[in-house]
């Protein structure tokens, strides 16, 4: 539901249509794991009540529940298309995946919270555990009481006649267990898979129970005395494994001979000292040889306790995979023996090939953790070349090697999508000097290639601080497992910029300590020493005190790159501010970069610089003094603090971890407690050429245009400010012969400030018209239209207020649409974006896209600058999910919603990327499940309320509701009138669909 | 040092370029009698006016105001002399120089230039800071205050802050979430007005409801019309309110006057309302506000700049009847030299290195012809407009051109 029902908010000439297609990346603070062997779905609950399904990559469901509470528990009924999700409001939530016109849809079709008896304490019928019975007809529910209660699926009926009271248990507790004490909450509920009419019920005192549900009775009864954690019975049926929490686990044989209740086997695996919890234990048989036994936790308390580890034992074979965060849970894969071991943990999912040799991890084609380190900034590139495309994949599969050869595990489903119509690049840059090549075409963000930038310099790095060693005879045996690793080594290296010329293979990264590399596509691997030009941005400007970090020390040795993107130039702004704006221009061979001190113009085929330019205003003290925000010194303490932590941790003084922890917590509260004194309230001043950081550079662009006057257009080079400012330089090239060996010069053209003062946002130049000029090279490759140099173009000035038009070669002002002055909003992400009708394949028309800091989105006619569409598309409070905006060429767009997920957007008609994908009942499902899948009215008078999905977390339901009738043409609102079923359509949301769903 | 003025004549757009003591300018009438001397003007009513930062121009008639003046030079002064009888004391005070209505001149302010004058006194150097506008249409519980913002020397001055106000509604009396000022700054223009004052609910910001706004979007709303604020508040105190009766309430203008503002015209654009849902369109350009400041360096065919000048400066010289004899007909391109002279002149003892010359024009009157805008302005008035704004400069502008030299020629006598 959540995917497939598209919400049509604006249609004009049938250009714009808006909608949140899906998300990508890695769901934020998941909270639950389940998994359907029947369907091969993996679900994923998170802590914000959202609920994702992946299977077959391309096939992804996503629904989200209403309440805003934690998924604690995902189960699928067995050979079923249901799936049962329990909340932390103890609210138990029906799913199923509802086929509509040959695609599936994630739809809510129940809920139900456990009532106890008048009077009872909440704690009766607090569920601590679920149970899917195989027969797909039951749910067992285990309660914080220590009853179990069952209850009929999927309608939700409790049978009280088959309830498991506690007293009927302790009853028949017998009389040596421990004084009869509390047998406390059931902590586990476990069938028995040969006998389904056998369940094991842990409680958590220790003791666990053998119940037979048809005879009513138990069947035998498992004394153990430490805290239970989980168990696990085995294939055969003959033996129950119970795990404690002193990190022991114990092999109890059952069934047979009744109440033979040995102890068979009891260990502690790292014990002698006192040992973790073993949280969930799992022992799976192998077809020849000795069988896989699995286990969480279980480490020694004070030396390896902050370890997130799953021990996996085969044989003589004994690893303790560590991973990078907590466990969330885990299951094994299997296809007769165990297969692949899929584990979730916080920040990531992790998948280990069990039947290859050493265990490798599974490349991941989806939930791939962006933020395996911090994402700093952004880049989309639409409609790769082929050739780059290859290229670049090539250069990808070699980084890829220590990957296992398997396929992907999880196949449910059926991918409809239709293969993306063009190849899209999102490139990533992150916190560690990386920029990731991500394959963005179509529904999964599949990671294609990785580059590095921090081989170029020194960096802080300690070479001895590898987390990775592993020495001999080393116990546990770890190994660690995963990708997430957020702490850079050296901050400097973030990369804060990047330009990627898709026609030529050149490539910019500008990173935050002004350092700017460009970098060309190599299929061999090169050794080569990087030249730095350091570029002095001041100018003489006196009175400058740079206070912030220093510039990064370049190897002076040649360094051995690997195919790929190899840098070639590097130039290092003075003083090494962070670079606020850059662009390249692979046709002139020209990088134009800037920083909150000036910008400069490097020349990139003579490795030589053209032009640079102070903007610093000498009465700016906190631009002249370099980055050190209050903002950021926090930040940088913190993250000092837990690279403190990390190493504390390899040196093995726990004791100093908690110290650091409490005092960066200690440090953190005085500062908000600091903030929180300052009243809420706003200056109203004008902006003046005494604010702050007037002189940061915002924008550079690139221009073949008329400058000085109207017969005759040359390069130029634009310039926008935060202060308002715009400069134009006319650049004089040398001819294609002389291009080498005569200098380009840069010459001053024209100043414009805008009496409003608002940063400049971004600069465009219009051709004759009317239309943005094309990207360099995209007319030598025939794939635009050259501009029109015969009418006279027309310069649009992008402020945070305002969009401006100016006449060239003579600037002045001709048009502008005001944006704050009218609403309060402020201009925050913009491009340029071609607007395809849906209807016919040529028209279409360019427009300014444009994302304000109240998370509308707009879109703004070229060149007539009016108002075409807007939408609300981020909530406001979400500054860094507007921050991290990025526009395609084709009116699509990404935006961060946590820091491991991209959301997509889209305001084209045409381009939408979504999943279409069919998921069906297994054909090995029993009779009855298959008759229980199709609905029949009865349910829904049983007082099971159909539900959709809301499924926007932004948008109110009106405007989307109302218009979704409106412009859905397949359904017409008159069929709401033959719904049988009032109740059904309580929800206006339902009002198209609810008919299907009665008939279907 | 000396401080060298420019002047100019306005039955036949004359200038002169010398110097007056900055420390000791002396008295007005010294100084009177010297421009009559340089002009060879004899038994004449002069009206002497000067530029100042913004543009604005002011009378020059008593000691006060010309010391004023004289300090105001930086380092050049233009002084404008006219024929007493000629002078329009309408063109005097905010924006007159620089300010082009549209051809859209709202009824109201055909309203204002009709009425008498009552002379309350030569406007000295006064500058209206703050009217209270459509009384008329309002409820006598808000008042719409206009804030007029010169340059930069004073700050706005105040703060708002989120707040709960009562509103009656069909359902009784509600809370509801609204914007308040929350504080003056001392010696700002907002607490020098007396009309605004902490605790008063905002209720609109130049026209457009505020309600349903976030305490920062107002505060962005605020700034980005901070050229021309007008803020409708309910202030907190009812008893100050302007009592509407009939004798006034024809007519916003007078009773805009008594708010405070001596006797200049409003120069409001329609006073609020019609100019802002014009500007709701958007697209319009509206000629109200400060426009940008371009500079167009021509770096490589100079002879565009003299055509631009030439046709910047032609209206200047088409209304000059009794050219005196000893003036060439090269008045015009001297009037245009000259202000490129001004501007780039500031600071002529910085570096040299620049063969550039620079134009200063600004996007004013774009759709419109240069005089064909207004026919109400006079002729005298509208070439007087043109030069002034020609030359205006204004201090931060000025730092932001390029240093280039100055060169005297013939036509410039330094005294």
């Amino acid at each position: 539901m959540y995917f497939s029902q598209s919400r049509f908010i604006f249609i004009h000439l049938s250009l714009f249509r808006f909608c949140h297609s899906l998300e990508h990346g890695f769901p934020h603070q998941p909270s639950a794991l389940g998994y359907s062997p029947s369907l091969q779905l993996l679900a994923i609950g998170t802590r914000s009540g959202a609920i994702k399904l992946y299977g077959a990559p391309g096939v992804e469901f996503m629904g989200l529940h209403d309440e805003n509470a934690v998924v604690t528990r995902v189960h699928f009924l067995p050979f079923q298309l249901e799936l049962v999700t329990l909340l932390d409001d103890n609210s138990l939530h029906m799913w199923t995946l509802r086929a509509h016109k040959g695609v599936s849809e994630l739809l809510e079709i129940g809920r139900f919270t456990l009532t106890g008896p008048p009077g009872a304490p909440p704690s009766v019928t607090r569920v601590t555990s679920v149970l899917a019975h195989s027969s797909g007809e039951l749910l067992l529910l285990g309660t914080e009481g220590g009853h179990v209660f069952v209850v009929e699926v999927p309608g939700f009926r409790e049978l009280e006649e088959r309830n498991i009271s506690l007293d009927q248990v302790a009853n028949s507790v017998p009389e040596d267990y421990i004084g009869r004490r509390n047998l406390e909450h059931v902590e586990t509920l476990q069938e028995n898979p040969v006998d389904p009419n056998q369940v094991v019920i842990g409680y958590g005192r220790g003791l666990m129970v053998v119940w037979d549900l048809e005879k009513h009775q138990a069947v035998q009864h498992i004394p153990a005395t430490q805290q239970l954690e989980s168990t696990w019975w085995t294939e055969d049926g003959g033996h129950i494994l119970s795990s404690h929490s002193d990190g022991s686990y114990c092999r109890w044989t059952v069934g047979g001979q009744s109440s033979k209740d040995e102890e068979e086997k009891s260990d502690i695996p790292y014990g002698h000292f006192p040992c973790k919890a073993i949280s969930k234990i799992v022992q799976l048989p192998t077809e020849e040889g000795p069988p896989f036994l699995l286990f969480s936790g279980g480490m020694p308390r004070a030396s390896y306790g902050d370890r997130h580890c799953i021990s996996v034992i085969h044989g003589k074979t004994h690893v303790a995979l560590d991973f990078t965060s907590r466990i969330i849970d885990y299951f094994v894969i299997r296809d007769g023996d165990p297969g692949a071991l899929v584990v979730l943990v916080e920040e990531e999912l992790v998948v280990i090939d069990l039947q290859t040799e050493g265990w490798p991890v599974i490349q991941t084609p989806y939930l791939v953790p962006l933020h395996s380190s911090a994402i700093t900034c952004s880049h989309h590139v639409s409609a790769i070349p082929l050739k780059l495309w290859e290229r670049l994949l090539a250069a990808g599969q070699l980084q890829i090697t220590h990957y296992s050869p398997k396929p992907w595990p999880i196949t449910g489903g059926q991918n409809l999508g239709q293969d993306p119509p063009q190849r899209d690049l999102l490139l990533t840059g992150h916190e560690d000097g990386t920029v990731r090549f991500w394959d963005a075409s179509g529904v999964c963000l599949y990671p294609m290639y990785k580059l590095s930038t921090a081989g170029v310099f020194h960096t802080d790095a300690d070479p001895n601080d590898n987390m990775n060693q592993c020495s001999e005879g080393e116990w546990p045996p770890f190994r660690k497992v995963g990708c997430f690793d957020p702490y850079s080594d050296d901050p400097r290296l973030g990369v804060q910029k990047i330009h990627l010329c898709k026609y030529s293979g050149y490539l910019t990264v500008a990173g935050t300590a002004g350092q700017i590399l460009v970098l060309e596509l190599n299929d061999e691997a090169a050794e080569q020493t990087v030249e730095a030009k350091i570029v002095d941005l001041l100018q003489g400007q006196e009175g400058f005190r740079w206070k912030g970090h220093t510039r990064l020390d370049v190897r002076e040795e040649p360094v051995l790159f690997p195919p790929g993107f190899q840098p070639f130039a590097l130039v290092q702004c003075q003083p090494p501010a962070v670079v606020t704006a850059l662009t390249l221009h692979s046709e002139w061979k020209m990088v134009a970069f800037g920083t909150s001190h000036g910008f400069g113009l490097y020349d990139y085929q003579q490795k030589n610089s053209v032009l640079v330019k102070c903007t610093l205003n000498p009465s700016d003290q906190l631009a002249m003094e370099g980055p050190l925000s209050r903002v950021k010194s926090i930040k940088k303490s913190l993250r000092q603090s837990f690279r403190r932590i990390r190493r504390s941790r390899v040196s093995l003084r726990k004791h100093h971890v908690t110290n650091a922890l409490q005092e960066a917590n200690a440090r953190l509260e005085a500062e908000l407690a600091e903030m929180e004194l300052a009243p809420v309230q706003r200056k109203i001043e004008a902006r003046s050429s005494e604010d702050s950081f007037t002189g940061l550079v915002r924008t550079l662009y690139f221009a073949d245009t008329f400058l000085s006057d109207s017969s005759h257009n040359s390069a130029s080079l634009w310039a926008g400010t935060n202060g308002g400012s715009v400069f134009a330089y006319m650049i004089r090239m040398p001819s294609v012969e002389h291009r080498a060996d005569e200098p380009i010069t840069a010459h001053p053209a024209k100043e414009i400030q805008l009496m409003h003062r608002a940063p400049v946002v971004a600069i465009v130049v219009l051709d004759g018209h009317g239309s943005p000029l094309p990207e360099p090279l995209e007319v030598a490759h025939d794939l635009a239209r050259s501009p029109d140099m015969q009418a006279s173009h027309q310069l649009l000035v992008v402020s945070e207020e305002q969009f401006k038009i100016f006449t060239l070669p003579k600037v002045s002002a001709k048009m502008k649409l005001k944006l704050t002055a009218l609403d309060g909003s402020r201009v925050r992400r913009v491009g340029v974006a071609w607007f395809g009708s849906s209807r016919t394949a040529d028209a279409g028309e360019s427009g300014l896209v444009v994302l304000t800091n109240q998370g509308d989105l707009n879109v703004v006619s070229l060149p007539s600058v009016k108002m075409q569409v807007q939408h609300p598309c981020i909530r406001r409070e979400d500054v860094s999910g507007i921050a991290s905006c990025v526009f395609t060429k084709h009116g699509q767009g990404f935006y961060l919603i946590s820091p491991s997920e991209f959301e997509r957007f889209s305001l084209s008609a045409r381009n939408v990327v979504e999943p279409r994908s069919l998921v069906e009942v297994p054909a090995n499902a029993t009779a009855a499940s298959k008759r229980r899948a199709a609905p029949d009215g009865a349910s829904a008078d049983n007082g099971y309320t159909l539900r959709l999905r809301q499924t926007d977390r932004q948008t109110d339901g009106h405007t989307h509701s109302i218009t979704n009738v409106l412009d859905d043409v397949d359904e017409p609102p008159h069929s709401v009138m033959s719904c049988p079923h009032p109740a059904a359509v309580c929800d206006t949301t339902a009002l198209s669909y609810a008919p299907i769903f009665m008939c279907s | 040092p000396a401080c060298i003025e420019n002047k100019s004549l306005s039955y036949g757009a004359e200038f002169r370029r010398f110097s007056v003591d900055r420390v000791k300018p002396g008295k007005f009438e010294e100084f009177s009698r010297l421009i009559m001397h340089i002009h060879r003007i004899a038994n004449m009513e002069l009206m002497i006016g000067y530029a100042d930062v913004h543009g604005d121009l002011l009378p020059i008639n008593n000691d006060d105001n010309f010391c004023k003046a004289v300090s105001m030079a930086h380092p050049l002064l233009r002084i404008f002399i006219q024929r007493q009888e000629e002078v329009d004391y309408t063109s005097f005070g905010t924006n007159t120089l620089t300010r082009r209505k549209k051809a859209v001149v709202t009824m109201r302010n055909d309203v204002n230039r009709k009425r008498p004058h009552i002379r309350i006194g030569m406007p000295q150097d006064f500058r209206p800071v703050s009217s209270i506008i459509d009384v008329d249409i309002l409820p006598e519980s808000h008042r719409r205050v206009r804030l007029y913002r010169h340059g930069s020397d004073k700050p706005l001055g105040f703060y708002i802050r989120d707040g709960t106000s009562v509103r009656v509604t069909p359902h009784g009396l509600e809370k509801v979430p609204g914007i308040f000022i929350s504080r003056m700054v001392p010696g700002g223009l907002a607490e020098g007005t007396g009309l605004l004052a902490v605790n008063d609910e905002v209720l609109e910001v130049n026209g457009i409801e505020v309600s349903g706004k976030s305490l920062d979007q107002v505060t962005d709303m605020m700034i980005a019309n901070s050229h021309n604020l007008i803020v409708t508040v309910k202030p907190v105190n009812q008893r100050n309110n302007v009592v509407r009766s009939s004798r006034i309430s024809g007519s916003s203008g007078q009773s805009s006057d008594s708010g405070g503002s001596t006797g200049y015209p409003s120069l409001s654009v329609g006073g609020g309302g019609g100019a802002l849902s014009a500007g709701a369109g958007g697209v319009a350009l509206e000629s109200d506000e400060e426009a940008d400041i371009v500079i167009e360096s021509s770096v490589k065919r100079p002879s565009r700049r003299s055509n631009a000048s030439v046709a910047s400066a032609a209206s200047t010289a088409s209304p000059a009847p009794p050219s005196p004899p000893s003036r060439p007909p090269s008045v015009v391109s001297t009037a245009s030299f000259h202000s490129q002279l001004s501007l780039n002149g500031s600071t002529n003892h910085q570096h040299h290195h620049h063969h550039l010359s620079y134009q200063l024009h600004r996007d004013l009157n774009l759709q419109n012809g240069p005089q064909t805008s207004n026919p109400a302005l006079r002729h005298s008035n509208g070439s007087l407009h043109k030069i002034l704004s020609s030359l205006r400069t204004d201090p931060r502008h000025s730092l932001a051109l390029p240093r280039g030299g100055v060169e005297e020629d013939g036509t410039v006598i330094t005294l």
